[in-house]
Parts: C-alpha cells; structure tokens; sequence
C-alpha cells in the first residue's frame, strides 16, 4: 500500500509538472514526423521508391530488400532514440528527489512510518515505471508505424528497447544520487547529460590512452572507462540487434548497470543518513 | 459529550462536533470513563508501558557543521507522560524544531539518547500513529486537499476504508470540506496550516507533535485549532507543541519547559511557573478614588483602569497596611487578587537572567583569561 501510494504520487507530480505530458508530446511528434513524412512504395518485397519529407529517396538503380531497409531504418531510429529517450527520461524524473527533499516536503513525508529506504526505492521504481511507459509509447509506437507502413515486423525492435531502458536505468540511478546529494533539480539534469556526453568518447579509451605521455591519467581513462555507463558500446549493441548483425554483448550491459546499482545504493545510504 | 473545559464563547454543538470528530470510532460507542482508557489498552496491546514517559530525550545534544561546530542542543533532558499536553518555549533559533525533528528520525541526535513511546524515533513503527504538524511544511501544490489526505494517509498505513471515513470527517473537522477538492497551490497559509493539522490528525495519533501550529492562522482559526486540540488531548493523546506564541502555550498546555540556546533552562507545569509569589492586586468600586496617602503607606502602585483605580503591594504586610488604611478611609474594596505572572513574564525573565548569567561568565572568562587579572598569571 505505501509502495502504491508513493508509485501514485510519483504519477501525480509528473502529470502535474507536464513532464509526463511534455515526454509523451515529443515522442507523439516524433511518431507524427515518421507516420507522415516518411513514405515507401514496396514492390514484390523489394523497396521501389520512396520519399522522406516529399523528397525521393535517391535509389541509385538499387531496389534493396524490404527488411534490409525495415532493419536499416529502424536501427537508425532506435540510435535516436536511445538518445533522446534517455534524454527525456532524465528530464521527466530529475525534480522528483530534489523536490521530495525541500524543507517543509521532506517533513511530511518522512514523519510517517515508512522507512527512507522504502520511500526512496518505492520513488525509484515510480520513475522506473513512468520512463517504461513512455519508452513503450515512444519505441511501440515508432515499431507499429513502421511495421505498417513496410508490413514488416521487426521483433528485434522491440527487444532492442529493453536496452535502452537499461541504459536509462543506469543513469536515473547517478540522478538519484545527484538529487540526494545536491537537493538540485538542475544539477540533477545536467550532471546525467554530462554523464552521458563523457562516455561516449571513453568507448574509444584504449587509444585515449595510448596517445597520453603519463601513466597515471592513463589508468584514470582505463578506470573512468570501465566505472562509467557504456552508452557508446550499448547503443551499439541495440542498432546491431535491430539490425541482427550480432548479439549484444553483456558486459558493456552488466557494467552499466552495476554503475546504475552502485549509484542507487549510494543514494539509499546517504538519504538514510541525512538530516532533515 | 463536552469535550475539554468548557469555553463559554463556544457552542456546545460546535465543542461536540470536534470531539466526535477527533475521536476513536471505537470510543464512540463507549462510556465516557472508558475513553482516556482507549490508548492506554492500544499502548498495552503494543507492549509500550503506560508507566513510561510517551516522550524522553536523555542528555540529547546535536552539532552542526564540521569545522565550526555550532551545538543547536546542549544535554537536554525531557520527559512528557502519556496524555501531557507539553510546550517548548523557546526564541527563534533556540533549538525547538531541531529537538522534535530529532524526536520524529528526521534528524539524527550527535550524542544522547531519544525514545518515542519506547522505541528509537530511526525505528519507523516508533511513528505508527504519530503525528506531525511540520513548521512551514509544504505538501505538493500539484495534490487537492483530499488527495494528499490520502497519500499521507497510505503512508501512515490507514487501509481504504479507514481513508474513506476518515478524510471527510478531518476536512469538515477543520472546516475545509467546500475546499477539499481545491488543489493546495489555492490554500491560503491559514488553510494550508489547517490541512497540516487535518494530516497530523490522520491516523488517530497517540503523539501528536505540533510545531507552530497557529502560524499564519487568523484569531478564529486559532480558537479553532485550540478547541481541537483539547479534543485530542480528551481523547488521551500525548501532545508535544513548539511555539513562541506564549499566549496560545499557556491556554492549551500542562507543562512547559523553556529551551534557551539549546538548553532547557525551565520546565514545569503551568500553574507552576506562574503561581503567584507575595504580589498583591487591590481593586476598589467604580467612583472609589484610591487614597494616595493609603497607598503610599503601603509602597502600592496605583493605576486606574475602566474607572477602577487598582493598586499593586509587594507582599502580605504592604497589603494588609494598605487594607487598613483603606477600609479607614472608607473606601469600597471590591476585590482582592493574587498576581499570577503571566506565561510571557516568566519566560522574558528567565532568558533575560540566562543572557545576564551567561554574560557573566562570559565576562569572569574573559577577566580570568587575561594574565595577572586574578594572579594566576603570576
């Protein structure tokens, strides 16, 4: 019931602040974008022509094979996504631990008795669930319109979300640890983006550091490399799924999310611990 | 089925109101000496001693800041039986809201022991039924009044059907069911501290906590809240109030203590800290003019009030010369009272008497520290 009553409240407050409404806004725009602007024409299986925006799609003479163009296009849209999904994702739950711990709100909340831990974790699984329902609006929605549109159903699609959820997880963890720490809406935004920015070019940290003179900052590329999110190697992964090219690989995955696991428990020992 | 003293300025209906309200369902039902018992047997059925104080703090001391520790409470020691109606007094900044946030696990003490109904305030059962009127509390603007009745509510762990009798018998209670379905960036403060008091009241609580509760309530909204009060205190809750509001302190509670920089300097019942020491109150009939050689007789201090002349004697001889020369005169004594200090008096004059102790000592350190000033330096 108090799991409920907290899963509920995280609901209220993001339908209230239209960040739930801002999230669903931006992935129905990008699903009207693809619904009306992208137009195929498929002959015997193959692409015949097609255009993007009203503009036709240079073909070059080549009529490729349906889902070559179906995976191709949709890996193309999932590494959109999987940007603009955490994107939105950290957007529309940053304010939630920050504005839980304002003087005069934290009172009230942690004067019943429910355990910090509970309340923290039960806000955390509130968020999960709200980015989990916009990530199956945004990532069903973009697999139907497509799906109709080429009447080709890429399961791998789909699967490929559970990805992006996991990459998202990962960061809302480090958002919750900002938030605890700073009590900061802003910080808890920017500090993911930031997050998310500097991993991407540690994918590439072997020839980081092989190019420094020191190896002390070596190792500190090495180390920041693997204590870090993989964004870079995970939104591989999920284009290389969707276009079935190879299968994930799980340790960039399993890291990421421990990074996300550390960061939550991490949060949960200094809230328990914090004044109010 | 009055509730509390009975308040000639009230309607017995609106006294009854609140006290069915505040109530247990199951009190209902029972004989008026069965009701303080209800809490008691709760208390039993828990295993909490009814012996035990409700409240206890025990050489409590909290410290801010790591490089400039600055101590917010220094050794404090409290107690408040079951069924006390206790009010901190205390300035701003004395160390009120850190000693119940401590008391409430929303703070953790540097040193020393705190026990809520028998159990560490951290233990979250130590707030089952407790609750809470936080100081400027802010509940989320984006939630009716209803609607955050019922979260804190689920938090407290009141099942549906609880909720459901319970949230429109609290907004009516606290004359805020035309509102209830408002959302709260609507309220006013007054309102807004009303709901506070409607959610501190939510799951029947057996220790109430209130900090500043008729902040930003208006006089009626005050009365108001007082008269919910003694209900809850009727119905043997324990009530724990922080205030400045000495007036308001001094109407409701049983017991005070006086927090000064973080340390209780006072404490004890009402009629304890005011009784009336060897000052005296003469008042004559309208029309009687006050001799001045009777009262200076006696060293009285004479002032007219209402065409009263009303005289003060320093003790029981200055009073009965004063009687003497009165009733030689032939004036017409109409009342003759004991001067009880008021609440406020006595706390100005022990935080004044504090100020001055602690400027002494803070002057004889000063004067001892320098070298040679008592020898020692020698």
């Amino acid at each position: 019931m108090k799991t409920w009553a907290v899963i509920v409240d995280t609901w209220r407050e993001a339908l209230a602040r239209y960040t739930l409404l801002g999230f669903a806004g931006v992935s129905l725009v990008f699903m009207l974008i693809l619904t009306f602007a992208l137009n195929l024409d498929i002959v015997d299986g193959s692409l015949a022509a097609g255009t993007l925006f009203g503009k036709a799609l240079q073909m070059r003479g080549r009529t490729p094979a349906i889902e070559t163009v179906v995976s191709t296009g949709e890996a193309v849209f999932a590494g959109l996504l999987y940007a603009l999904g955490i994107f939105l994702a950290i957007f529309a739950v940053a304010s939630q631990i920050p504005n839980l711990q304002r003087r005069g709100t934290a009172d009230l909340y942690l004067a019943r008795p429910i355990g910090r831990t509970h309340l923290l974790l039960a806000r955390f699984i509130g968020a999960v669930t709200l980015v989990t329902a916009n990530l199956v609006f945004l990532c069903g929605g973009v697999f139907v319109i497509i799906s109709l549109k080429t009447r080709v159903w890429n399961i791998r699609f789909l699967t490929a979300s559970f990805l992006i959820l996991a990459a998202f997880l990962s960061f809302l963890g480090f958002t919750y640890l900002v938030g605890v720490l700073s009590s900061s809406t802003p910080l808890s935004i920017m500090l993911p983006y930031a997050l998310y920015m500097l991993s991407l070019p540690l994918s590439a940290h072997d020839k980081i550091a092989a190019a420094m003179d020191s190896k002390f900052w070596a190792n500190i590329i090495h180390g920041l490399y693997w204590i870090f999110p993989k964004s870079a190697e995970v939104g591989r992964d999920v284009t290389m799924l969707i276009t079935g090219k190879g299968t994930p690989a799980w340790t960039p995955l399993l890291t990421t999310l421990a990074f996300g696991l550390a960061c939550l428990i991490a949060a949960v020992a200094i809230f328990r611990r914090k004044d109010f | 089925m009055a509730v509390g003293p009975r308040d000639p300025a009230l309607p017995g209906g609106s006294e009854t109101k609140i006290g069915d309200i505040v109530r247990h369902t199951a009190d209902r039902r029972r004989p008026p000496a069965c009701r303080a018992n209800t809490i008691a047997s709760a208390n039993v059925e828990e295993g909490v001693s009814n012996a035990a104080p409700v409240i206890a703090s025990h050489r409590l001391v909290k410290e801010f800041g790591r490089r400039r520790r600055l101590r917010a409470l220094d050794a404090v020691d409290l107690e408040v039986g079951p069924g006390e109606v206790f009010g901190l007094l205390g300035a701003n900044g004395a160390g009120k809201t850190t000693l119940v946030k401590i008391l409430l696990g929303l703070s953790r003490p540097t040193s020393g022991d705190v026990r809520v109904r028998g159990r560490d305030p951290k233990d979250p059962r130590a707030r089952r039924r407790v609750g809470y009127l936080p100081e400027g509390h802010r509940f989320p603007e984006y939630l009716t009044g209803a609607a955050a009745l019922r979260l804190f509510g689920r938090l407290a762990g009141l099942p549906e059907t609880a909720l459901k009798r319970r949230i429109p018998e609290l907004l009516e209670l606290v004359g805020l069911t035309d509102r209830g379905g408002d959302r709260l960036g609507r309220y006013s403060k007054g309102m807004t501290q009303r709901l506070g008091l409607a959610g501190a009241l939510l799951d029947e609580p057996e220790v109430l906590f209130l900090d500043e509760p008729t902040d930003g309530v208006d006089p009626v909204g005050r009365r108001h809240i007082r008269d919910i009060l003694l209900a809850t205190r009727e119905r043997g809750a324990t009530i724990f109030i922080n205030s400045h509001l000495l007036s308001e302190v001094e109407r409701t509670c049983t017991r005070v203590a006086i927090l000064h920089q973080g340390r209780v300097v006072r404490q004890g019942t009402i009629d304890d800290l005011t009784r009336p020491g060897e000052r005296f109150r003469i008042r004559l009939a309208p029309g009687t003019p006050m001799p001045e050689s009777a009262a200076s007789a006696a060293g009285a201090r004479v002032a007219s009030n209402n065409g009263h002349f009303e005289a003060e004697v320093a003790d029981v001889a200055a009073l009965n010369r004063l009687v003497d020369a009165l009733r030689a005169s032939g004036a017409l004594i109409v009342e003759i009272a004991p001067l009880r200090a008021a609440l406020e008096d006595v706390f100005i004059e022990v935080v004044a008497g504090e100020d001055r102790t602690a400027g002494v000592g803070h002057a004889a350190a000063a004067a001892g520290a320098e070298p040679g000033a008592n020898g020692g330096g020698a």
